[in-house]
C-alpha cells in the first residue's frame, strides 16, 4: 500500500475514534428515552468515554512504543467490538461499559497511529500535523454525523457504522515496515502546551455540547437539522487551518485561536434572540479558533519531543481531560440555570394570563393547561400555543392569540438565556488558556 | 512579528465586534415578565354571572394569600390546582401547610367581603362562601376557588 493510502486510512481511524468523544451528543435525547434515564445520567455516555480516553492515553502510548502496529491493530479490533456492544446494549450500564472499552481501544489506536504516521511520512512535523488535523476533523464532525445518523437510522446506527470503517483501517497495517527505532526515554511532557490544550478543549466541548443541546432541546430542531447547523464549526476550522501556517509561531496561532473561541462563546452566551441564525457568526469564530488552536498546541507539545507517541498520548490526555472538565463544570450550571429560568418563565407566564383581558372564568383553567404542557414537555421547549389553540375561535380568540405568542416568546427567551452563563464560563476557560500560553512564553516553555 | 501582532489584533477586534453587536441588540436583556405585587390594591371589576364572580374571588383570594405569605399571586394561583400543589408551595417557601391553608382561607374571606361590599354577590352566596372558608376541608375550598360552583349548588 502507498504511503498516501496508509496516511488516509490511519487518518480515518484517528478521526473515527476521536469523533466518538462528541458523536453521541445529538443522540443523547433518544438514548435518554430508550433507557429511561435522567439528563444528568445520560451525560455519562460522553463523560465515560472522555474520562477513560484521558486516563488511558499515556499508558497506551508507552505501550505502543515497542510495537505500534500490534497496539494499533488490537485497538482497532477492541474499538470495533465495543462499538457493536454499544449498538446492542441491553441496559444503560452495558452501554456505559461499552463506551469505556471503546475508549481503551481508542487510546491504543490514536497513540499508536501517531508513531505509525511518523514512519509513513518520515517527518515528525508532518506526522504531528496530519495526526492533529484528523483528530480535530473527527471531533468537530462528530455531532453532525451523529445527528444525521440518529435522525435517519436511529442512535444505534452511530455504533454500527464505526466497525467497518475501523476494520478497513486495519489494511493500513498490512505489511507495515517500521523505519524508525524505538526511542528509549520519553522525557517530560510539554507542560504549558498541554495545560493550554486542556483549557481550550474544555471551552470547545462547551461549544459543541451546549450548542447541540440548545438547538435540539432548546429550540426544537430535529437532530439532522441541528447536525447540519453545527457543521459550520468544522467548516470554519478547515478554512482557518489552511491559512494557519501564514500566521506565525504556534503560540501566536494558539492565542489568536483562543481569542476567537472566547469571542464566539461569549456571543453565544449573549444571543439577542432565539433561533439558529443567531449562532452562525459565533460558530464561525469558534470554528476558526478551533482550527488555529488545537493543531498549534498539539504541534507545539510534540515539537522536538521523542518519542512522539508518548507525547501525543499526553496531548490526548489533556484534550479529553479538558472535555471532561468542561462537561463537569458546565452541565450542572446549565441544568440549574435552566430550572431557575423555567420557574421564572412559569410565574411570568401565569402573570401574563392573569393580567390578560381573557374572561376571569377562563383564566385559571387556561393557566393550568399551559403549566401542564410545560411540566409534561420534559427536557424540550414546550409549545404553549397548543393548549390555547382550542380557544382561538372563541369570544376571546384574539386575546388568546396575543397571550400565546407572548407566552411562547417568554419561554424561548428563558430557555435561550439559561445557556448564557455556561457559554460565558466556557469563554472564560478559553481566556484562561490564553493566560497559560502567556505565562508559558514568559517562562520560555512555549 | 508584525504579522503575529496583526493576527491577534484582528481576532480581538472580530470577537469584540461580535460581542458588542449582540449586546447592542439586547443580548442580556432577558428578564422574566413583571409579576404584579399581590399587596397592591386591585380594582373590583363587574363580573358577569356567578361563575365569573367566583373566578374573580379566586384571583382576589390569591392576592390576599400571596400578600400574607410574602409570595406572588401567580405562585398561589398555581398552588390552587390541588391540595398537593398547595403543600408544595408551603415546602418550597419553608412554610407549614397550616400557615398556607390559613392564608388561603383568610384570603377567601377578604375576597368575599370585598365582593359583598361591592354588591357583586348576593347574601346567600356570600354566606355559603364564608362557611366554606371557615369550616370546610381545604380540598373543598380549593374546588370552590377553581370555579366548581356546582359544589355549592349555585
Amino acid at each position: 500500500m502507498s504511503a498516501r493510502g496508509r496516511t488516509v486510512l490511519l487518518g480515518i481511524a484517528i478521526a473515527v475514534t476521536l469523533a466518538d468523544s462528541s458523536v453521541v451528543t445529538l443522540a443523547l435525547p433518544d438514548i435518554l428515552r430508550h433507557y429511561d434515564v435522567s439528563i444528568t445520567t445520560v451525560a455519562w455516555v460522553l463523560t465515560v468515554y472522555n474520562l477513560v480516553l484521558a486516563a488511558a492515553a499515556v499508558p497506551a502510548a508507552r505501550l505502543s512504543r515497542r510495537n505500534p502496529v500490534r497496539v494499533c491493530a488490537t485497538g482497532l479490533v477492541v474499538f470495533a467490538g465495543a462499538s457493536l456492544a454499544c449498538a446492542f446494549a441491553p441496559s444503560f450500564a452495558v452501554l456505559l461499559a461499552g463506551r469505556g472499552v471503546q475508549a481503551l481501544g481508542g487510546a491504543a489506536v490514536v497513540s499508536a497511529a501517531l508513531a505509525l504516521l511518523f514512519d509513513v511520512s518520515a517527518s515528525e512535523a508532518r506526522a504531528a500535523h496530519v495526526w492533529a488535523s484528523a483528530g480535530i476533523l473527527g471531533a468537530a464532525l462528530g455531532p453532525a454525523a451523529g445527528g444525521l445518523l440518529t435522525q435517519f437510522a436511529g442512535w444505534e446506527a452511530i455504533f454500527l457504522v464505526q466497525p467497518p470503517l475501523l476494520l478497513a483501517s486495519v489494511a493500513a497495517l498490512w505489511r507495515f515496515r517500521r523505519t524508525t527505532p524505538a526511542a528509549v526515554d520519553a522525557g517530560r511532557p510539554h507542560l504549558a502546551a498541554n495545560l493550554a490544550l486542556l483549557f481550550a478543549s474544555a471551552a470547545l466541548s462547551a461549544a459543541l455540547f451546549l450548542l447541540v443541546i440548545l438547538l435540539v432541546n432548546g429550540w426544537n430542531l430535529d437532530p439532522a437539522t441541528a447536525g447540519i447547523v453545527v457543521t459550520l464549526i468544522p467548516a470554519a476550522a478547515i478554512v482557518s487551518s489552511r491559512i494557519s501556517p501564514r500566521i506565525g509561531a504556534p503560540a501566536v496561532r494558539a492565542v489568536t485561536g483562543l481569542i476567537l473561541v472566547a469571542g464566539g462563546l461569549a456571543a453565544l452566551g449573549l444571543l439577542p434572540h432565539a433561533g439558529w441564525r443567531w449562532t452562525i457568526a459565533p460558530q464561525v469564530l469558534v470554528g476558526a479558533g478551533l482550527g488555529l488552536t488545537v493543531a498549534a498546541l498539539t504541534e507545539q507539545a510534540l515539537r522536538g519531543r521523542s518519542p512522539q507517541a508518548v507525547h501525543g498520548g499526553w496531548t490526548i490526555a489533556s484534550r479529553h481531560g479538558g472535555i471532561v472538565l468542561g462537561l463537569l463544570l458546565l452541565t450542572p450550571l446549565f441544568s440549574a440555570q435552566l430550572m431557575k429560568n423555567e420557574t421564572d418563565a412559569k410565574r411570568a407566564g401565569t402573570a401574563i394570563l392573569l393580567d390578560s383581558h381573557i374572561s376571569p372564568l377562563e383564566k385559571i383553567g387556561a393557566a393550568q393547561d399551559v403549566l401542564r404542557t410545560i411540566d409534561h414537555s420534559g427536557e424540550r421547549l414546550p409549545d404553549v400555543r397548543k393548549p390555547l389553540e382550542k380557544r382561538f375561535d372563541g369570544a376571546n380568540g384574539a386575546e388568546y392569540r396575543r397571550v400565546s405568542a407572548t407566552l411562547q416568546d417568554q419561554l424561548e427567551r428563558a430557555v435561550t438565556s439559561a445557556f448564557g452563563p455556561p457559554f460565558l464560563l466556557a469563554a472564560t476557560l478559553a481566556l484562561i488558556g490564553v493566560a497559560v500560553i502567556a505565562v508559558g512564553r514568559r517562562s520560555a516553555t512555549l | 512579528m508584525r504579522q503575529s501582532a496583526a493576527a491577534i489584533a484582528i481576532a480581538t477586534a472580530a470577537s469584540t465586534l461580535l460581542v458588542a453587536t449582540y449586546l447592542a441588540l439586547g443580548g442580556t436583556s432577558y428578564h422574566a415578565s413583571h409579576v404584579a405585587d399581590p399587596c397592591a390594591p386591585r380594582a373590583w371589576t363587574s363580573p358577569n354571572g356567578v361563575e365569573q364572580t367566583l373566578q374573580q374571588i379566586a384571583l382576589s383570594t390569591a392576592d390576599g394569600a400571596g400578600c400574607a405569605l410574602g409570595v406572588s399571586r401567580e405562585d398561589v394561583v398555581l398552588a390552587l390546582a390541588s391540595r398537593d400543589d398547595l403543600h408544595h408551595l408551603a415546602s418550597s417557601h419553608h412554610l407549614s401547610n397550616a400557615t398556607v391553608e390559613d392564608a388561603v382561607r383568610a384570603g377567601l374571606l377578604r375576597a368575599v367581603d370585598d365582593a359583598d361590599d361591592a354588591g357583586a354577590i348576593g347574601g346567600t352566596l356570600a354566606g355559603s362562601l364564608r362557611f366554606a372558608a371557615e369550616h370546610l376541608p381545604i380540598g373543598v375550598v380549593l374546588a370552590v376557588l377553581q370555579g366548581a360552583s356546582s359544589i355549592l349548588g349555585v
